[in-house]
């Protein structure tokens, strides 16, 4: 079937099979900042913006897109110009492997856009879907919290 | 995946889901969160119904109430302001008590209800509020109590072509405080226990309770014996242990991979006398 979906601002038409998972279609797609960990709705590597909120994209059928809008970090930003999220992800040494880096920022972008000056509480609570199996989770929360800071209206 | 799924509909109203549905029998499954669904590998399954663009997705204040649509998302529950403090929190806390935030932002309330698995939260407080069921089938709407909801599988109960579209809450008349508690690993492992409990009157005269369990058997349900001997009664500590340990003489379990039986017996009487006493603090 067909998939009408918008992708990082962009209208696309994807041919999907009903019962695939939105995973698989965004990574055959190109999308490949979707990554593919447990696949079972437990790490959160697979984090995506749907209709503004963070879900797990293993856990949606490609179905469940159609006339949605998605985002994944390939809209937020470039290695030209990153986002304020990444550059703080980098400036806070919040990078590792940067396996699960994808998903922590898409949560952490949720959580900015509807919290722009989140305490570090909120933070944590925000990312509690997203597991970490490099660095901890120290500076992933100083990133957020920084890039909270220097994105202040 | 689910191998067989050649094709999506994306009914605008219940009426139109209803019809689907009849049409297509067993070969048909409803996606609400899609949480359930998209692990599931049935060969069964040729026809999926998106029911998330039928309306039902809001939450609104109704009599002592509220009344949330089916397609209410779980986050939302947890995190809508009026419901944090309605019975003292229990329902907030019980649907923020599932899984992780990108779970709970597409899990739904219908989903989750008609779903239920052992270690499912939200249940267990819509069975301490006594929530009803608001049901719309081919022979059309009827409301259930949350006691014959969950009296057997609610997947059995329906019709295969009924949906439920919304759960009514309505706190009891007078003072009331309500508590809800999970034992689990970790904050967003499945629970281990979990316990609603519902009181009104007040500590010295109990009116009503209504207590609540989760995770040790296939469905959640209510500790009636532990309820009787409140009845009516103060809410004095040896009163509140009592009702845990019968709660706890009641309960049927078993070991599972999380835990063994005699733990799991052992903290429901410590969870059930705790939120009690959590709930009872809240009343005069």
């Amino acid at each position: 079937m067909q998939i009408h979906v918008e992708v990082n601002g962009r209208t696309q038409t994807f041919e999907a099979m009903p019962g695939e998972s939105l995973l698989s279609l965004l990574r055959r797609e190109g999308y490949l900042s979707v990554k593919r960990g447990c696949e079972e709705g437990d790490c959160g590597a697979c984090t995506i913006l749907l209709d503004g909120r963070s879900v797990r994209a293993c856990l949606l059928l490609a179905a469940q897109a159609e006339g949605r809008r998605i985002t994944t970090v390939e809209g937020l930003g470039s290695i030209e110009r990153p986002h304020p999220l990444q550059q703080a992800f980098v400036d806070a040494g919040a990078v590792q492997c940067g396996f699960c880096t994808p998903g922590m920022i898409l949560s952490a972008k949720a959580l900015l856009d509807e919290t722009p000056r989140p305490d570090e509480g909120q933070v944590r609570e925000a990312l509690d879907g997203n597991l970490c199996r490099c660095t901890g989770y120290k500076k992933i929360i100083e990133a957020v919290l920084l890039a909270a800071q220097r994105m202040k209206p | 995946m689910l191998p067989n799924a050649k094709t999506c509909h994306y009914p605008r109203t219940p009426a139109e889901a209803i019809r689907i549905l009849k049409d297509s029998g067993p070969r048909a499954l409803i996606l609400a969160g899609g949480t359930t669904a998209a692990l599931s590998s049935d060969p069964k399954v040729e026809v999926l119904l998106d029911i998330t663009r039928l309306g039902h997705d809001g939450i609104q204040a109704a009599g002592r109430g509220f009344r949330i649509g089916c397609n209410a998302r779980l986050q939302e529950v947890a995190s809508f302001a009026p419901l944090r403090s309605f019975c003292t929190g229990l329902v907030a806390q019980a649907a923020g008590a599932v899984g992780s935030r990108p779970i709970r932002n597409a899990a739904t309330v219908g989903g989750n209800a008609v779903q239920v698995f052992r270690w499912s939260d939200p249940p267990v407080a819509w069975l301490a509020m006594n929530a009803r069921f608001e049901i719309e089938g081919p022979a059309g709407a009827r409301t259930v109590s949350a006691d014959e909801f969950y009296a057997r599988h609610p997947r059995q109960a329906l019709d295969g072509a009924e949906l439920v579209l919304g759960v009514h809450l309505e706190s009891p008349e007078g003072p009331h405080a309500g508590a809800f508690s999970k034992l689990a690993r970790t904050a967003f492992d499945l629970a281990m226990v979990d316990v609603a409990v519902l009181l009104s009157g007040s500590r010295k005269s109990c009116q009503e309770a209504r207590i609540a369990i989760g995770a040790t058997r296939t469905l959640p349900w209510r500790a009636t014996r532990a309820e009787e001997r409140l009845r009516g009664k103060p809410l004095s500590a040896e009163a509140l242990a009592e009702a845990a340990r019968l709660t706890r003489e009641d309960t049927q379990t078993a070991a599972d991979a999380r835990t063994s039986k005699e733990h799991r017996l052992h903290m429901v009487e410590v969870m059930v006398r705790r939120t009690l006493e959590r709930a009872a603090a809240e009343l005069r």
